[in-house]
């Protein structure tokens, strides 16, 4: 079984006792990670649905004990040094947030019995009725450990939706946010069943996103949508220090957002450097310093008492979460491009970076060939994620991990702005040499757009890119649709829309020896076009003999050595986006979109269609050796035998190039994020090479899972 | 974690001129001396139309031009002297194996032997009926005998004692223009005639007339032996051809890379110091089209080129490796020399009879109240074993740099516009485009800054590295601060300046048009052919 592409930055991550180990949640289970060496060392699988808490039990450095929530409605206590689940409380409520104050303050009673333990979930309450108009979907309810059941009366709080709990650093007190205001608990240093709890509620104008406590006065930050960071010092003055009780959870009447005035709290500073919203802020543990960071990228170091600022930017993606170790020199960050970066605080520099495949970025832009695509080299099962910060990612599908990174375009990236200049193609070769790479950069009003080509070799030792040649505008101004590099090597083709495409070869046949070699290179071989038509897609075949060139509706065969036209077949109603040939067989697949889709198979040896569908494929995948290729479909209409696909509900369909029959199908269906196509591209080639894995080790089922989306595939037929 | 990248301007295509190898490096360190007194090193009216190097060091040499030969000293590359006693044009010359005697042909058909060094006329051999182009005396060992050949198609073996002609060789069918000696044997020549033919000569027998022929099929203008004594290369028309007077006479390559009449051949040698001796050496062929080559005929490939702007006659090259002379049709001669490091053998004879030694000067302990203190270490170079630490690179960052970083667009391109560099401007523009600024910083510039703007634009829009993104900038420009522009006579006069500057340009772009128009029908003319 394979599982890749998991997020690392769904949930914030926790250190164990000794710092020596991150456990970070990844979709269904929780990886533990080594802090010295960036890579995983455990995993506890156990949870059916996203977990969304871990809680490391504070005990002295020997013992490995955490407390984990999940969506599927549990939460379960693992030994994750062994890895052991010891435990598992069934609140049958989906689990947004867990906090355990009373690990952090433990007190012994007098007859030395361990108190109960209690936790406060955040909860999605699953409603069968309508019942209220104003539906709280989410709630805050107290959860007794010891006893494995959830206390009963005791309902702090009912919200529009499920968020998060912050707690303070001594487990005093826990906040929530809700939308412009925060509303906090203290948490009695005895907790039981029965309990009155002190509240209070702090307002502000702008809808809050980040909450954080000092450690040890009661001071709270808080940061807004705007940027601002709000300081409220002597909180609950009146509220905490009198012993006046405050009970009841409905008292939202006299409720007004938005007015400060009323608020208990001494005094409130606003600290504004931040252009966008904040997302992350945290005490330092003696409550000097602020760490702040929000979608710029830029960690910001706070004097809490001077308001002045130090920074650490350049970090390239959103902050979501720090994370501080029991090492005091240890921290951890969590970007939003799927990465987890440890922090050596004292000198604020970057120790080593816990990566999963990068995401793209929800805010695509709708620009005609502005997409991205994931390639493979099954060979080794690396994959090549053009990612936002204008670098393509290397990640290794069998091990799990990043390999490298290698930067395309020289420009600083600034996490947040409107994305202009992309890395839209990349093609490897089949050995993995040679990498080729497209960049886009959009107009501003019509001036200034720029396509470049980029040939990257790879030394022979260094095993780093290094970049070979840069061709600007390539084909003038039309933009690139597809590169495919050929598989024996030096030769490459662009296709472009502007309706030509250019056969590029190296100049030295093979690579120099010494790579100081200047006049190594890629130039233009050939320019070869049909009818001025635009060319969507092209690919060579298996052997590199033949190149295929679409052209709009029709796909048209090339001798790439002698640049002659060998033949020009099909006659599609859509404009083909997809071109690929069958592994060493002489099939070709094409795909075309839009109101009539179609996939059609294609016979190299009597250049006519052998059989074709009306199959609206997302992606294509074809294997290496023999003559399978897997279509992805995603439709909302298509009916697989008795089942009727929902909406983001897809199969994957597993083809012979020979037989219109397919020869398994599994069903996919996609969780969340709907714009996530290209994880379904990585699902597809992924596979394509299970299933030859499987027919080999007879495996009867492949569960896969990737990421944010979490496919579970099933075989029907 | 990441680094920041200063704008940078587009690359720029590099030359397609290939790094020169170290084979070309080695050619063109042949230069004209610094101390020769003319540059071009030596003029003379008339064609130079040989070269003969002095086989003995210092490899004197002697070049014919006019009624004269003038010897030049290998040493100094001065003249040493002219030998002026020739009733006709000199045509050709040679050194005798031990470098004493200095033969030379005149268009009279007589051969003139000089003593090389006194200039005393020795002997006259008589006896070609037209004018002797060639002459050549044996390359190993024999002082007795040279042979010739003239305009008359004959080629005369003489012996030099007695002015007598030893025997005349009879074969070809018209002028013989060219011969060389064997370098490993004295009876063994070949010469080369305008019938096309080239024919080997053994004079132990002679009767038999030549011992091998081979066509060169153009009139044959030089020929020479290869070192080995096994190959010869022969030069007419526009090709240079190599043959295999061992293995029969077969042709192993034609060069064709001259563009007219290959007119001379000498035997050049790359001094390498290792490598095996035919690695080493080259043909060196001169041309009427100003190119000599250097042919590499162990791989048969040409290694380097070199151009002179006058056509070329005769070349020569120095067995010592040192001199490269090259002389041309209008009298002048290129005499390059390779500067070799001079080896310390000017050792210092001391007179040291007198044992007193002087104290070595003592290591002054530096101190911190010497300025050189501080400087200690400095030039330290670090040792093999040493582990270096590289202080990290400071990045430099422009001033528009520094100004984007802290978002100015403005400022950024008013600082870019002010230091006048086009390709940092148009860097800086396309930054700006692709953080999308770049109109709204167009749009609040001042009338000061606009007119910067437009003085660039003027000077730039119209070349074609920029013209892509600065022609759509001036359309938007002049959309935008139309009125701006209105109300001011600078900028008026600016805009005014840029229209005509488009008009002209939108002409030169028209003309190349048609010119391409004319071209295109020829260029596929000649593909078809």
């Amino acid at each position: 079984m394979f599982t890749g592409g998991k997020s690392f930055v769904s949930s914030p991550p926790a250190f164990s006792n000794d710092a020596k180990r991150l456990l970070v949640c990844t979709g269904n289970t929780v990886s533990v990670f080594s802090t010295s060496t960036g890579l995983q060392t455990n995993e506890l699988e156990g949870h059916e649905a996203q977990v969304t808490s871990v809680i490391v039990v504070p005990a002295s450095k020997v013992l490995n004990y955490c407390w984990t929530a999940s969506l599927d409605g549990k939460i379960k206590y693992w030994d994750f040094a062994a890895p052991e689940l010891m435990k598992t409380i069934d609140i049958r409520f989906p689990i947004h947030s867990m906090v355990i104050p009373s690990l952090l303050n433990q007190t012994t009673e007098s007859n030395g019995k361990l108190p109960d333990l209690f936790s406060y979930v955040y909860s999605e309450v699953v409603k069968q009725k309508e019942e209220h108009s104003n539906s709280f979907r989410g709630q805050i309810q107290k959860c007794n450990l010891t006893k494995s059941r959830l206390v009963g009366g005791v309902k702090l709080a009912e919200t529009q939706s499920p968020g998060s709990i912050t707690i303070s650093p001594y487990g005093k007190y826990i906040g929530v946010r809700e939308k412009r205001k925060l509303r906090i608990w203290e948490i009695p240093e005895k907790d039981s069943e029965h309990v009155c709890y002190k509240k209070i509620r702090l307002h502000h104008t702008r809808s809050i996103t980040a909450l954080a406590f000092h450690p040890t006065e009661r001071v709270i930050a808080a940061g807004d949508v705007t940027g601002r960071i709000l300081i409220w010092r002597g909180v609950g003055l009146q509220t905490f220090s009198n012993s006046k009780l405050v009970n009841g959870p409905n008292k939202d009447e006299e409720d007004r957002p938005g007015v400060r005035d009323e608020d208990d709290a001494d005094s409130c500073t606003t600290w504004h450097w931040h252009s966008a919203q904040v997302n992350v802020l945290f005490f330092s543990s003696d409550g000097a310093y602020l760490y702040s960071g929000g979608r710029e990228g830029v960690l910001v170091c706070w004097q809490l008492d001077s308001g002045k600022k130090k920074f650490l930017p350049r970090i390239g993606s959103p902050l979501l979460y720090f994370i501080s170790s029991p090492d005091p020199t240890l921290s951890s960050i969590s970007c939003a491009d799927n990465r987890i970066q440890l922090l050596r605080t004292t000198s604020m520099e970057f120790l080593r970076s816990i990566s999963g495949i990068k995401l793209p970025s929800s805010h695509l832009a709708t620009y005609e060939g502005f997409g991205s695509d994931v390639v493979v080299n099954p060979t080794d099962g690396v994959i090549a994620v053009p990612a936002e910060d204008y670098r393509v990612q290397f990640y290794s599908l069998f091990d799990d991990r990043e390999i490298q990174e290698v930067q395309i375009c020289q420009r600083n990236h600034h996490p947040g702005d409107e994305i202009t200049v992309k890395v839209n193609l990349v093609a490897l070769s089949r050995d993995g040499s040679t990498m080729s790479t497209v960049e886009t950069r959009l107009p501003e009003e019509g001036i200034g757009s720029l396509v470049t080509l980029k040939f990257w070799a790879r030394g022979s030792q260094s095993k780093q890119f290094n970049l070979s040649t840069v061709i600007y505008e390539p084909h003038r101004e039309a933009g690139i649709s597809s590169i495919a590099v050929r598989p024996t090597g030096h030769m490459a083709v662009s296709s472009s829309y502007g309706g030509d495409f250019k056969v590029w070869v190296n100049r030295h046949g093979t690579p120099p020896k010494d790579e100081t070699h200047q006049n190594a290179g890629w130039t233009c071989h050939a320019v070869g076009s049909y009818k001025k038509k635009p060319m969507t897609s092209a690919a060579f075949s298996s052997d590199g003999s033949v190149l295929a060139v679409a052209a709009e509706k029709v796909i048209t065969l090339w001798d790439p050595d002698r640049n002659t036209l060998l033949a020009v077949i099909g006659d599609s109603v859509e404009p083909i986006t997809t071109l690929s040939f069958v592994g060493k067989s002489d099939y070709l697949v094409s795909a075309s979109r839009g109101s009539k889709p179609q996939l059609t198979i294609w016979s190299m040896s009597k250049l006519c269609a052998t059989w074709s569908y009306r199959l609206d494929a997302e992606a294509i995948s074809c294997s290496m050796y023999n003559s399978t290729f897997a279509v992805l479909v995603l439709s909302e209409q298509m009916v697989v035998g008795e089942a009727t696909l929902h909406p983001h509900e897809g199969t994957i369909v597993l083809f012979n190039a020979e037989n219109a029959v397919p020869l398994s199908t599994w069903l996919v269906s996609k969780v969340a994020l709907p714009s996530n196509l290209h994880l379904v591209h990585i699902y597809v080639v992924f596979v394509c090479n299970i299933y030859s894995f499987s027919r080999i080790s007879g495996l009867a089922a492949i569960s896969v899972s990737i990421s944010v989306s979490i496919y579970f595939p099933r075989i029907i037929t | 974690m990441a680094e920041s990248f200063p704008v940078r301007p587009k690359l720029r295509p590099t030359s397609s001129k290939t790094t020169p190898t170290p084979e070309s490096k080695y050619w063109r360190s042949f230069k004209i001396p610094k101390d020769i007194d003319t540059t071009p090193s030596k003029s003379y009216v008339y064609p130079i139309n040989a070269i003969a190097f002095s086989p003995v060091e210092p490899h004197d040499f002697a070049a014919t031009h006019s009624a004269n030969v003038t010897i030049f000293s290998g040493k100094t590359l001065e003249r040493k002297s002219t030998i002026a006693s020739f009733a006709n044009t000199a045509a050709s010359a040679s050194f005798r194996c031990d470098g004493k005697l200095l033969a030379a042909g005149d268009l009279t058909g007589t051969i003139h032997v000089f003593d090389a060094k006194s200039r005393s006329h020795l002997r006259r051999l008589k006896g070609h009926a037209a004018a002797a182009r060639v002459v050549s005396y044996p390359r190993v060992a024999d002082k007795f005998h040279l042979f010739s050949g003239g305009d008359d198609s004959v080629v005369k073996y003489w012996d030099v004692t007695t002015e007598k002609c030893v025997f005349d060789l009879l074969g070809h069918k018209d002028y013989v223009r060219c011969g060389d000696a064997s370098p490993v044997s004295d009876e063994m020549f070949v010469s080369g005639s305008y019938d096309h033919r080239v024919k080997l000569w053994d004079v132990r027998v002679s009767s038999e007339g030549s011992v091998m022929e081979l066509n060169h099929e153009k009139p044959v203008e030089s020929v020479i032996y290869l070192p080995s004594g096994g190959l010869i290369a022969t030069a007419g028309g526009n090709y240079v051809k190599i043959w295999d007077v061992i293995g029969g006479g077969k042709l192993l390559y034609s060069m064709e890379s001259h563009n007219k009449t290959v007119t001379s051949l000498c035997m050049g040698k790359v001094g390498k110091g290792s490598g095996e001796e035919a690695d080493q050496n080259r043909i060196l062929s001169v041309s009427l089209d100003g190119y000599m080559k250097v042919f590499d005929y162990a791989k048969f490939k040409i290694t380097h080129t070199m151009r002179f702007p006058e056509p070329l006659l005769s070349v020569g090259f120095s067995p010592n490796c040192s001199t490269r002379v090259i002389g041309t049709s209008k009298g002048t001669l290129y005499i390059g020399r390779r500067k070799v490091k001079v080896e310390s053998d000017n050792l210092v004879v001391d007179g040291g009879g007198w044992g007193v030694v002087d104290d070595e000067p003592r290591k002054k302990v530096l101190r911190p109240s010497y300025f050189r203190y501080f400087q200690r270490g400095q030039n330290l170079k670090p040792s093999e074993g040493d582990y270096l630490i590289k202080r990290p690179k400071k990045l430099k960052l422009a001033v528009f740099d520094k100004l984007l970083k802290k978002f100015r667009h403005k400022e950024a391109l008013v600082a870019a516009l002010n230091q006048k560099n086009p390709e940092s401007v148009v860097a800086v523009m396309e930054e700006l485009i692709a953080r999308q600024k770049l109109l709204r910083c167009v749009s609040n510039l001042d009338m000061e800054e606009l007119g910067l703007l437009l003085a660039f634009l003027q000077k730039y829009s119209t070349v074609p590295r920029y013209a892509g993104i600065l022609t759509k900038l001036v359309n938007k420009i002049v959309e935008l601060r139309a009125d701006d522009i209105r109300s001011s006579d600078q900028l008026r006069s600016h805009v005014r300046n840029l229209k005509r500057d488009v008009a002209e340009e939108i002409r030169i772009q028209e003309s190349l048009l048609e010119i391409q128009g004319i071209i295109s029908p020829m260029l596929r003319i000649a593909a078809k052919r």
